[in-house]
């Protein structure tokens, strides 16, 4: 209790306050920004963190990185132009949403179940942080080889229009993750003795190019979607929000627990926890063939998602210094630097330390609801702005954004190849979408792939002789299995 | 400009034998079965196993669909040529903006994209530098990225 005592007054001080401030509006900015990710935010922050006291430093983080990825909704759905990875699984339903008409009651959908979700991550932080970090501890690579395959799976739920298409556009995403050096074999490929692409293709610079830049093509090629009939002012954002909570609770709830375990898995984050939650949300939808027309059922699963997938990424990493998602990754360094090194020691030596952090995650998603408000009303003028002037200033921070990464023209050259690229495949009805999936989950496949063929001595029976692995091997089967069975049968029948 | 199914499916079925055949130059693990070259070897046969349905789907429907399906940008000079000015407006920043310098670079990129997307001429180059400024003080001077200085280097602040 005294701990407890002693974060509030750590966390309840003007300049800590301050600091968070701050930082919600610093985020909730290159959030709503596209072409900017929360991890970059975070990635920012770092240099001017070495200036503040541990508890702020931490703050400021926790914050930034809760709000971009909310803020990330809004050009998603205002624009459909995702601000980070981690909207882009409903940028095109929410969008499709405003085109209706119903912008506010997506952006306002967004708000409340990114709040809840965060809410909720925070509340499994703090009860069940160890035990979870215990049960991710236990994966091993056949364990994960089989998340991979779940999660390239549910791309192809996802994906609308030609399953061969989406499964040539995941195709197109997995061989990029095998450009450059960083393979289980260490010997480079597809570099061509470029030293560029002996790092491999950065997946951000891949995402701004496909999802930002080929929309800007489209807009110059005149292609832009007509905005008379569409939604040029948002109304009240607490409109039908006891509904949205009366009749979506049950997906609220999923996504929140499909977020924090996905979150708590070292390696997967936010944006994947956002791609799973919609694929489940359209797969037990009374009414899948609402999805994709503007429907908001997959929009609350997911957001509610990727914001409690944050909480969920902490998990690993205070309890044992292992990143959940890149943002983590970041937060682990910031940690060491201000002495609060991550471990289960924290909890015994510095129990005020990891309350401040649980406090300051509180803070951070109840600040979320007026500071979330605010930022919808002011993305307002984002559709006011004339697009001949907007759309070259995304421009400009994309490169720039692109450029940020590793200080590198060579992620502008990243952005332009799959800019042109994703204008291609969406020309020919491509869904660019599993190509993200593919670059992110790529390595993560290969790697865990070549690592169980070692472990088990080149037998395939391996994937399926420990209890988690083989179940979440049956669950990926069937759901490549079972539709197809179905499908046959009623060919059969009929 | 929607291109016959058949005509991309064999693109895809190119690329697919390049990537399998580079695959094949790459070396093996001593003593160990799954090296570099198994995971470009199976997206090489999945790709191409996709190219071939998309090929027999293609060629179903060549008769209603033709070779290639114009769309109305396609047949705008107008906007063939804006969407060719703003990819070489971005080659020009890749090339140009170490020598440079972000300043100068993003001035001028910006400036010609306004003009080609019909902001008023007086008023792009405006609009361009205060961008630019304000781009650079976001990046460079709160978010510390290094944007290039290049020749404005002597008075870089």
């Amino acid at each position: 209790m005294d701990a407890i005592l002693l974060a509030s007054q750590m966390v309840f001080q003007p300049q800590v306050l301050l600091t968070i401030v701050m930082a919600a509006l610093f985020g909730l900015f290159v959030g709503a920004v596209p072409g900017l990710t929360a991890t970059m935010a975070t990635a920012l922050l770092v240099p001017i963190t070495f200036f503040m006291e541990p508890v702020p430093a931490i703050g400021a983080i926790v914050t930034c990185s809760a709000m971009a990825i909310f803020a990330g909704d809004i050009p998603g759905t205002l624009l459909r132009i995702p601000g980070t990875p981690a909207s882009a699984a409903y940028t095109d339903e929410a969008y499709a949403m405003t085109r209706k008409g119903q912008g506010e009651l997506a952006l306002g959908a967004n708000l409340l179940f990114s709040a809840l979700g965060g809410l909720f991550g925070t509340a499994i932080l703090i009860v069940a942080a160890p035990s979870l970090a215990e049960v991710a501890l236990r994966f091993s690579s056949f364990e994960y080889f089989w998340l991979a395959c779940l999660g390239l799976t549910c791309a192809t739920v996802v994906g609308t229009g030609s399953t061969v298409k989406g499964l040539v556009s995941l195709l197109i995403g997995l061989f990029v993750a095998t450009i450059g050096l960083n393979n289980p074999a260490g010997v480079p490929r597809f570099t061509f003795g470029n030293v560029d692409l002996l790092g491999g293709i950065d997946f951000i610079p891949a995402m701004i190019g496909l999802f930002a830049v080929s929309e800007i093509f489209r807009y110059v090629l005149g292609m832009a979607p007509d905005l008379d009939g569409a939604q040029t002012k948002v109304g009240n954002l607490f409109t039908g929000w006891g509904r949205l909570m009366k009749q979506y609770w049950r997906q609220s709830i999923r996504g929140n627990v499909i977020g924090i375990s996905i979150g708590a898995l070292p390696g997967a984050g936010a944006d994947i926890a956002s791609w799973v939650s919609y694929a489940v949300s359209k797969r037990f939808s009374r009414t899948p063939e609402k999805f994709g027309t503007g429907h908001v059922e997959g929009i609350i699963e997911s957001t509610s998602s990727n914001n409690a997938a944050l909480g969920g990424a902490w998990v690993p990493a205070l309890v044992f210094g292992i990143p959940g998602d890149s943002i983590t990754a970041i937060v682990i360094g910031v940690l060491y630097l201000k002495g609060m090194n991550p471990g289960p020691t924290i909890f015994i030596n510095n129990p005020q330390d990891i309350y401040a952090v649980f406090l300051i995650f509180i803070l951070a998603n109840i600040f979320m609801i007026p500071a979330g408000w605010a930022a919808i009303k002011s993305a307002r003028v984002l559709m006011r702005v004339p697009r001949n002037v907007l759309m070259p200033t995304i421009l400009m921070f994309c490169v720039v954004g692109s450029f940020a990464i590793n200080n590198s023209a060579f992620g502008i050259t990243v952005m332009l190849v799959f800019g042109l690229l994703g204008f291609v495949m969406e020309e020919n009805g491509f869904p660019i979408a599993p190509t993200i999936l593919g670059i992110v989950l790529g390595p993560m496949l290969e790697e865990n792939f070549v690592t169980s063929m070692i472990k088990s001595g080149g037998s395939f029976a391996g994937f399926f002789e420990r209890p988690i692995s083989g179940t979440l091997g049956v669950i990926t089967l069937a759901i490549w299995i079972v539709p197809l069975a179905l499908f046959v049968w009623r060919k059969a029948r009929s | 400009m929607r291109i016959n199914d058949a005509i991309l499916g064999a693109v895809l079925l190119a690329f697919a034998l390049a990537i399998g055949l580079y695959a094949r130059t790459l070396p093996a693990i001593p003593g160990q079965e799954y090296g570099a070259a198994v995971f470009p070897t199976w997206i090489a046969f999945a790709i191409g196993a996709c190219s071939l349905v998309l090929i027999a789907g293609g060629l179903r429907r060549w008769a209603e669909t033709g070779a290639v399906t114009l769309a109305s940008w396609a047949r705008s000079g107008h906007h063939l040529r804006a969407l060719a000015i703003t990819v070489a407006l971005v080659v020009f920043y890749i090339l140009v903006s170490t020598p440079l310098g972000f300043i100068p670079t993003a001035f001028i990129t910006l400036t010609a994209l306004f003009a080609v997307l019909g902001v008023r001429l007086a008023l792009a180059p405006v609009l361009a530098a205060v961008l630019t400024m304000v781009v650079h003080y976001g990046f460079y001077s709160l978010l510390r990225v290094p944007l290039p200085w290049g020749v404005l280097t002597p008075w870089a602040w």
